[in-house]
């Protein structure tokens, strides 16, 4: 207070009045997260901090300013790209390339059947085995996936959830089978469910067992692997899923809460797992925003495990992984993305993170090339060795600035943290759906702001290049994939000792029904040869599978553009509709195969409601043909499919050979949004896909195609 | 009419757009649904009717599922109109109730059909019955209707269905003070859901809260007993006793002809409504084509007459056109 007053500030803010003729008490800006930034920052801002200590040293508590006393003077950060495509072969020769080039961690990224618990002859997954991770169906194929690479040696990330069991099992299987024993495995297993059931959506079976077989994991590992991360706690997918900083932050540590009582409920001592309790942070575009949130990150966990009761001083020390915004990059202009990515990357080191990927510029067209993933990993490279960066701990401490923001989105965060708690925990939340449905309320937010040009997007909504570039693209053939491992789990079927994979599965299943450690008995049927799909069907014969039920927000959108002129001639047109045909405009929007990116299909879902279709809203995971048979029985005017994860040239003929099946003189409308290289246009439009609609697609000038294109179709037809 | 056989032979894209007609607000779709109808009301099917009301998020579309699972198991066919109410602010609708019944949806023996309540009344949108009228023909045994009618049983019960159900969740029971004549009195069953885990304790008490409020209603020898039940929906567990209780219901009810009766007083409710509605709309038209409302309405606000004098001439106008 003082110092605002003084003599200087007076004069600085006539100063600032005159120069902007702007009212310095309306100058701040708005982010996403409801705080206010002011366009100048003093000592008075980091007087009287609630959480955050403005003597504390890195590697001290609260550790706001990193969990190690040297950071990146000592050992820069670990330079950790997530890549995974294709069969194993493949992706271990991807390996090997990017480890001599530099790269100094591993990252599996697995395919979505076997995320979901699927072998690759799985009908279900026809058009998924491969694409957009590497399919690993046995033992065999993990084995493959380390050739060459030392298992005592390499610290290994494996992104894996819903299907933990058996992937986990076979990675200390494989390690055993190269002469490494599983207390000198390094690495980190994601095992963090309750993130899947809010964002991912990779869960096979229903919260409570799901909780189980994380606490499973963290007792095993912590007595077994000593040297493994039992769990990464990640907020990384509700940034990309929308959600802003506030909500990350509050939310993973909430989920971190309910993982330290999943563990204490098996009666370990908190000193005995926490240590190898690790975070995972996405890092997007508001660049000072995230490094506070680093900085929160620490500070509040420091005091959340302070609380739990823990004693050692690496149980409260938040370490973590992080990864530049995927979400913030486009498929407009996308040279453009190598520049965010840049940023990004750079705000993620200021906030002291132990290990970092950075996102390739062809993010919103596909897989990422070999020569886009040099560019990105050179990015961390150049930071590295070239800037200066690692020469100094947490450079903007004491920074009115970055303190003051570390300190207020630490408060905000506590506010909903403590609102969770009071519900019963993040368990109980995220069964009643409600963590979803904020960050999907976020989401449709920061849709509406770029939609109405409030927030400018280079390249998409402003600024636009008249000469898109013409990228390469990684093409994956996943039924050459499929057939390639169907050969291979059948040679496995074939050699196997089949009743030593019928008895370790029957023990598996007795172990889940008397509700003893599952690790060891997956680790067994594993070692037997038993398939990853095996594995997992053994345990939803006990749990059953696990079926969202979402909700839907509601007017978000639509509120952001009274009013507006665009806006008001789609609803102008959507009544004229209705007077003409006697209804509205009807369209239902789905989810085909195993893609669970649904942040797309609810925002225009939403958002077209909100301009008055009406949307039939279809479930995750659903068939060509449940699709066909739903849009026949609610007679829609149109199908609109979204599709990011590359199923779209099985999934899409698939679709239209079913509608024509069930009604040979089908009229409706088939179109497809999500991510579709350019390359794949025309295969589309050949199969009779009347409009595509790509990243960074204006939901209003979509809504407009859309409606256009159906009323075509019914003056043609009359 | 082609379209009849084909409704009659179960072909779903025909009864789906059928259904449409049905639905559509267009003058001249009406005309022809009025004719679909009359045709196929010569095709009864052997249906039997169901409404599932209750508020928002106590499962109802869940409920459907898990109980339509276990009937479409047992070669049941089974048809559900699935009513999700509209924006009040916009007129669009998000319809996801089929979000809820994933694995039904699935089978070739159930055709589900989800409306827009476009804001009508009681829980029930325009051309539910005329629907329903078509699933039975279509030769489906059970017709389930899913309506967030909360209060409006009484439209629903007398309207639309054979068997009237509430379902309600725990805890429920408190809120009985106040609306038990309207519930207690339409519904003849009552399904307390969510009977599990946690909530267990909480659907008893409410169950019996139900027994007790319906314990003052007199026993009579024409009508089946209302029922309290206890289910839960995401456990699957309770399900036999709903179908026995729905078909000792309306075997109770069919032999003492209560069954016959409603459906008759059902169908003369009917003709009273169309009746109601062409009289209405041609009464609009006129209100429309002789415009005498905002003349004497401004000299209403011009002092020169009286409104109530006003309104007496408007009404003698229109009704001597
Ligand atoms: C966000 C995101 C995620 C989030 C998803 C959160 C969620 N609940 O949706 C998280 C972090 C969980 C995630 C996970 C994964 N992801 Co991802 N993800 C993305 C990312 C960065 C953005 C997608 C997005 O939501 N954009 C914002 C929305 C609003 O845009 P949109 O969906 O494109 O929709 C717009 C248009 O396309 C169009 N549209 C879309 N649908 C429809 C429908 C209709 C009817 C209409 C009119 C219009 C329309 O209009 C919308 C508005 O503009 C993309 C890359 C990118 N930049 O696109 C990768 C991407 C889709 N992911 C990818 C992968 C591989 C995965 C994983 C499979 C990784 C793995 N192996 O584990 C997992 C598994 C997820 C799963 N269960 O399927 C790949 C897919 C590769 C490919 N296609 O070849 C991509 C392309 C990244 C990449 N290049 O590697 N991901
Ligand atoms: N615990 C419990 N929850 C249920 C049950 N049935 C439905 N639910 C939950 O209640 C919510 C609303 O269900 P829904 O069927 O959409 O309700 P509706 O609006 O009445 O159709 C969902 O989150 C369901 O998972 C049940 O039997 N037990
Ligand atoms: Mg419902």
């Amino acid at each position: 207070m003082k110092i605002k007053n003084s003599e200087n500030y007076i004069k600085w803010q006539k100063s600032f009045e005159r120069e902007t003729k702007i009212d310095l008490s309306e100058a701040s800006s708005e982010t996403d997260e409801g705080i206010k930034i002011k366009p100048v920052y003093t000592k008075a801002d980091i007087e009287n901090l609630s959480f955050v200590d403005n003597d504390s040293l890195p590697g001290q508590l609260p550790y706001t300013r990193g969990p190690k006393a040297s950071m990146y003077t000592n050992r820069p950060w670990t330079i950790r790209q997530y890549a995974g495509f294709s069969t194993a072969e493949e992706s271990n020769e991807f390996y090997k390339k990017n480890l001599k080039s530099g790269q100094k961690g591993l990252s599996v990224a697995f395919d979505l059947p076997t995320h979901r618990g699927y072998d690759s002859d799985d009908d279900l997954v026809m058009g998924d085995v491969g694409k957009a991770g590497v399919a690993i169906d046995t033992v065999e194929d993990m084995k493959i996936l380390f050739n060459d690479i030392p298992l005592d040696e390499m610290s290994v990330s494996m992104t894996m959830n819903g299907a933990v069991l058996p992937v986990l099992s076979s990675f200390v299987v494989a390690g055993e089978e190269q002469n490494v024993n599983k207390n000198l495995l390094s690495g980190t297993i994601q095992n963090d469910i309750l993130k899947e059931f809010m964002v991912r959506n990779t869960y096979i079976y229903p919260p409570d067992p799901s909780m189980k077989i994380v606490a499973d994991i963290i007792e095993f590992t912590s007595k077994e692997m000593p040297k493994f991360n039992s769990i990464s706690i990640s907020g990384y997918h509700m940034q990309e899923a929308g959600a802003d900083n506030v909500l990350e932050l509050a939310y993973t540590l909430a989920d971190g809460m309910e993982y330290v009582r999943a563990a204490l409920s098996k009666g370990l001592d908190i000193d005995d797992f926490a240590p190898r309790l690790s975070f995972f942070f996405a890092i997007g575009t508001d660049f000072f925003m995230e490094i506070a949130k680093l900085r929160a990150a620490r500070t509040l966990w420091y005091k959340i495990m302070k609380d739990f009761g823990a004693k050692d001083e690496r149980s409260m020390i938040l370490r973590t992984h992080c990864q530049t915004s995927g979400v913030s990059l486009t498929e407009k202009d996308p040279y453009n993305n190598i520049i965010r990515t840049s940023y990004e990357a750079l705000s993620a080191i200021l906030g002291g993170t132990q290990s970092l990927h950075t996102n390739s510029f062809d993010e919103a067209i596909a897989l990422p090339t070999d020569e886009s993933a040099r560019i990105a990993r050179n990015t961390q490279l150049i930071l590295q060795n070239e800037t200066g960066v690692t020469n100094t701990i947490d450079p903007l401490a004491g920074s009115y600035f970055i303190e003051s923001l570390t300190d207020e989105l630490s408060k905000k965060a506590w506010e909903i943290i403590e609102e969770i708690e009071s519900l019963g925990g993040m368990t109980k939340a995220v069964k009643a759906g409600v963590p979803k449905l904020k960050i999907e309320e976020s989401a449709t937010k920061k849709q509406a702001k770029v939609d109405s040009g409030s927030r400018v997007v280079v390249g998409v909504n402003k600024f636009k290049n008249p000469k898109e570039p013409k990228v390469d693209v990684r093409v994956i053939d996943n039924n050459r994939v499929r057939e390639d491992q169907i050969k291979k789990i059948n040679d496995i079927k074939a050699s196997r000792d089949q009743k030593a994979v019928d008895e370790s599965l029957a023990k598996l299943v007795a172990a889940a029904k008397e509700d003893s450690n599952l690790l060891a008995c997956s680790i067994d049927a594993i070692k037997n040869r038993a398939t990853v799909g095996e594995v997992s069907k053994a345990l939803e014969q006990v749990y059953g599978r696990h079926f969202a039920t979402s909700l839907s927000v509601s007017g978000v959108y639509g509120k952001h553009f009274e009013g507006n002129k665009d806006y008001m001639n789609v609803a102008k047109k959507v009544n004229t509709f209705e007077e003409e045909n006697g209804r509205r405009p009807r369209v239902l929007i789905v989810k085909m195969g195993q893609d669970g990116h649904d942040r797309g299909a609810k925002i225009v879902a939403t958002s077209f409601a909100d301009m008055g279709f009406d949307v039939d809203m279809g479930p995750l995971f659903q068939s060509p043909k449940d699709v066909a048979k739903d849009a026949i029985e609610n007679d829609v005017h149109a199908i609109g499919v979204s599709t990011l994860a590359a199923g779209h040239k099985t999934l899409v003929p698939e679709l239209m050979k079913s509608l024509k099946k069930i009604d040979p003189n089908s009229k409706i409308v088939v179109f497809v949004g999500g991510v579709i290289p350019e390359q794949d246009y025309d295969f589309l439009y050949e199969n009779n896909i009347s409009a595509i609609f790509g990243p960074g697609s204006n939901i209003i000038e979509s809504a407009e195609t859309v409606i256009d294109l159906i009323s075509d179709k019914i003056h043609k037809n009359n | 009419m082609q379209l009849v056989e084909k409704i009659v032979k179960g072909e779903r894209a025909a009864i789906a757009k059928a259904i449409t007609l049905v639905e559509s607000s267009r003058e001249n779709d009406k005309k022809e649904s009025r004719r679909l109808i009359s045709e196929l009301l010569n095709k009864p099917g052997k249906s039997i009717r169901i409404g599932f009301s209750g508020p928002p998020g106590v499962g109802k579309s869940t409920f459907i599922e898990s109980f339509g699972r276990y009937l479409v198991e047992k070669n049941y066919k089974l048809g559900i109109l699935a009513i999700d109410p509209s924006s009040q602010i916009t007129g669009g609708s998000i319809l996801g109730d089929k979000t809820r019944m994933i694995e039904i949806s699935k089978n070739p023996n159930t055709f589900i059909r989800s409306t827009p309540s476009r804001g009508s009344l009681g829980g029930i949108s325009l051309g539910t019955r005329e629907a329903s009228i078509i699933l039975d023909a279509a030769g489906y045994d059970f017709i389930f209707i899913e309506t967030v009618g909360v209060g409006q049983s009484e439209t629903m019960a007398t309207n639309l269905v054979d068997i009237f159900s509430l379902i309600v969740g725990p805890g429920s029971g408190d809120e009985l003070q106040g609306i038990k004549k309207g519930i207690t009195e339409y519904a003849d069953i009552f399904i307390v859901n969510k009977n599990d885990g946690d909530l267990k304790s909480e659907a008893s008490k409410t169950a019996s809260d139900y027994k007790s409020a319906i314990s003052y209603y007199k026993k009579s020898s024409d009508v089946a007993d209302k029922e309290v039940l206890l289910v839960s929906a995401i456990e699957q567990t309770g399900m036999e006793k709903v179908i026995e209780t729905i078909q000792n219901i309306v075997s109770q009810n069919k032999k003492n002809k209560n069954f016959d009766e409603r459906r008759a007083k059902q169908f003369t409710y009917w003709i009273e409504e169309e009746v109601r509605e062409i009289i209405q709309f041609s009464i609009q038209n006129k209100i429309k084509e002789d415009g005498s409302i905002s003349k004497f309405s401004q000299r209403v606000l011009d002092g020169e007459i009286q409104m109530f004098d006003a309104i007496e001439a408007i009404t003698q106008n229109l009704q001597n056109k």
